[in-house]
């Protein structure tokens, strides 16, 4: 009896079908075109522990893109957005931008989620002279110490959110802070700031700081647990933050200390159980704003687009390509150095700042100052999965940003 | 009673015309700017391939040429660039420099280490190379003053380099780099191929394919091994250099044992056997990695498929086949 034998490929046969795809998937070689569009580059990680972030990023570039082009674009051309993924790693992150600036010849650079990447593409996007605009990477160098002629960043710093909301936690719950910190550049900076400001008030704290992508934390728990802090402050993000407020319910920490920090975005509210959706946090931007009309336009507006509720993530996006228009609008060009010297202090629009309060980019550091939302964190409410925050105060982002001087940037432009 | 087994000796896979394979291959290299832009690619792409297939060219010395494995190789490629990026910011603004420092962290560290374990075979000499690499990865990951920790080395660049009559701007002029790394390239592996063509290198050869019959020859093994890992070590830490010089920082994730697998899977999809197989396999992965991961997240799934159907369709590599190819 003869045993069944499986048809074989034959090797031959591998070859040219991989040749035919190859040939078929190739990118097309570019001709000179008459009217190139203007192109957006945007490296963000859509795979890795802050991969939900990134999503709602490129979804918010995505549906700005397309808002644009349905108008009048930028100086009248269409755009275009190119997304690469930076896999949550410096090195690829670098890689990515200078493939989006050397081959695809992209007019800006949008990123990185990721504060240590965003920190990383700053060298390549100085070095090339193009454009760079930071939607979502916190840590403050970027535009503190080390800020660049080229680099604008629409999400707060560190110091900013720390600034917003420690008293608010002091003056509720207590002066004993512990902190669970991801060990890189944007929870060293948040971390120091929080301890600054708590300092100033009088209080004391213990803190540890784990690796960015870690998903273990009892160990910390259990520190946590037997400091008896009155806050407990998760400064991790995405995925770390969300299972380190599981394993913080799991042990039914919530009855024991009250939980707040800098971020918790709605990304992680939405994907942790009802006990862990509390505390006392900043967000950076909201989608029910009292008393403004704008927000109520763009979230209906975005709804209708996308069927989502926008993320302060999307609104990153939207603001930093707006931002963009308006300034290249202003400069007639969309040079790096023309549109650097044209978004310094310019103010935005009611209908793209989508805030109540003054919103413009400093000119000293790049920074662009508006309102932070303090508030609680809370289950979903009016039957809304959206409704998980209730904004106490907003708090103006250059009283939360402190002078330039005090964030070691010193701008200096090209010749 | 033990039994005496007799071993066929297999004839390494050589090129049946080696200077025709070199031949063709730095052809390709040094008309890069010229041909690749019309397919899409850049410069820097071909860097990468450059510096990743010098990585896994060194490393090859090591898994093809004497036939031991490590899963650690990372460690001397990221030490490498530490060392050079260390060199630039804190020595001095000097191209050549930063890659002898890097070289000699990377080459003395795995010298050293490569001496305590000499002695060990298969799955233990790979695990504790596994080992080493991950303690590499965690010390440069912690020491946060020095290293920039998670978020890397940074605030250094490549200098201009100056010949005394002559100034070269490889900062400014990505064209110029890429010919700076292939001149790198060209004599590391020159040196390479002259090693590998030396009684050393052919006694290299002898230990991987008996080792047993090499002993009772004579050949002080341990001492042969523990030479070709510092040596793999050294140009491995120089690639790694070179790739701090490429993107002006280093980071712990080229530490990682994640990035030791990428280089065993370049120098198998290439071919171990043969001189050039890493290089080829370097090429692939670095353009696949490329082009996959602007149309899909999920690229490494396409790559690892590709690693599949290469192993099991081209045993030998792609190199390799091709080489066997000519040879009928």
């Amino acid at each position: 009896m003869t045993s069944p034998t499986l048809p074989a490929i034959r090797r031959r046969t591998l070859i040219k079908s991989s040749l035919a795809v190859a040939a078929l998937s190739a990118p097309p070689i570019i001709s000179a075109r008459g009217e190139v569009p203007v192109r957006i580059g945007m490296v963000d990680p859509l795979t890795g522990t802050l991969s939900a972030l990134a999503v709602s990023e490129v979804e918010g570039a995505k549906y700005t893109v397309e808002r644009l082009n349905k108008r009048n674009g930028i100086l009248g051309r269409q755009v275009e957005l190119l997304v690469e993924d930076s896999a949550n790693d410096v090195g690829t992150g670098v890689q990515k931008t200078r493939k989006l600036i050397e081959r695809d010849k992209v007019d800006v650079i949008l990123g990185d989620v990721n504060s240590g990447i965003a920190y990383a593409m700053m060298g390549v996007t100085s070095e090339l002279k193009v454009f760079h605009m930071v939607p979502g990477g916190h840590t403050d160098p970027i535009t503190g110490a080390d800020c660049k002629w080229n680099t604008f960043r629409v999400c707060n710093t560190t110091a900013m959110d720390a600034a917003a909301v420690t008293g608010e936690l002091v003056k509720r719950f207590g002066k004993k802070f512990f902190f669970v910190t991801p060990d890189y550049a944007y929870g060293h900076t948040l971390q120091a700031n929080f301890i600054k400001n708590l300092k100033a008030l009088g209080g004391e704290y213990q803190a540890e700081l784990l690796p960015i992508t870690n998903s273990e934390f009892s160990a910390t728990l259990i520190k946590a647990k037997a400091y008896k802090p009155d806050v407990l402050l998760n400064n991790m993000g995405g995925l770390a933050q969300i299972n380190c407020m599981k394993q913080f319910t799991q042990f039914g920490m919530q009855k024991e200390m009250h939980l707040g920090g800098g971020l918790y975005e709605i990304e992680s509210v939405r994907a942790v159980p009802a006990d862990a959706q509390t505390g006392t946090w900043v967000m950076e931007w909201w989608w029910d704003q009292p008393n403004v009309p704008e927000v109520v336009a763009f979230v209906a507006d975005f709804r209708k687009a996308t069927g989502k509720t926008p993320t302060a993530r999307h609104w990153f996006a939207l603001v930093a390509i707006e931002s963009i228009r308006l300034a290249a609008e202003k400069a007639k060009s969309l040079e790096g150095p023309k549109l650097a010297l044209a978004m310094e202090g310019m103010e935005l629009p009611r209908d793209i700042a989508l805030t109540a309060g003054k919103s413009f980019f400093r000119a000293g550091d790049h920074q662009l100052m508006t309102d932070l939302f303090v508030g609680d964190v809370h289950p979903p409410s009016k039957g809304n999965p959206d409704d998980v925050f209730t904004i106490g105060s907003a708090v103006p982002g250059e009283v939360a940003a402190g002078s330039v001087e005090s964030t070691g940037c010193k701008m200096v432009h090209p010749a | 009673m033990s039994t005496a087994t007799t071993t066929a000796v297999t004839t390494p896979v050589m090129p049946a015309r080696p200077w025709l394979t070199t031949a063709i291959i730095f052809a390709a290299l040094l008309t890069v700017p010229v041909w690749l832009p019309m397919l899409g690619g850049y410069t820097a792409l071909a860097g990468r391939v450059l510096v990743l297939g010098l990585a896994a060219m060194s490393f090859n010395l090591l898994l093809g040429f004497t036939g031991v494995m490590s899963f650690g190789h990372a460690a001397y490629f990221g030490l490498g660039a530490y060392g050079a990026g260390l060199t630039l910011k804190y020595i001095a603004p000097s191209t050549p420099l930063a890659m002898v420092g890097g070289v000699l962290l990377g080459g003395i560290l795995g010298s050293l280490f490569g001496r305590l374990i000499a002695q060990r075979r298969g799955v233990y000499f790979a695990m504790v190379t596994v080992a080493f690499g991950q303690i590499a990865f965690y010390v440069t990951y912690s020491w946060d003053s020095l290293t920039g920790g998670y978020d890397g080395l940074r605030g250094f660049s490549r200098a201009p380099l100056n010949l005394g009559f002559t100034t070269i701007d490889i900062t400014n002029n990505s064209t110029y780099f890429y010919y700076f790394l292939l001149f790198v390239f060209a004599v590391a592996t020159g040196l390479q191929a002259l090693l590998l063509a030396s009684p050393f290198g052919r006694t290299l050869v002898a230990i991987r394919e008996n080792e047993r019959r090499a002993r009772f020859l004579g050949i002080p093994i341990e001492r042969h091994i523990w030479m070709s890992f510092s040596i793999s070590c050294c140009f491995t830490a120089l690639a790694g250099a070179l790739y701090a010089l490429l993107n002006n920082f280093a980071d712990p994730m080229g530490l990682h044992y994640s990035l030791s697998g990428e280089i065993v899977i370049m120098t198998v999809m290439g071919g171990m056997r043969a001189f050039w197989g890493p290089l080829i396999g370097a090429a692939l992965f670095v353009v696949l990695q490329d082009y996959i991961s602007s149309m899909t997240v999920n690229w490494m799934s396409f790559v690892g498929l590709i690693f599949v159907l290469v192993v099991l369709f081209f045993p030998r590599g792609l190199l390799g086949m091709l080489q066997k190819g000519t040879e009928k």
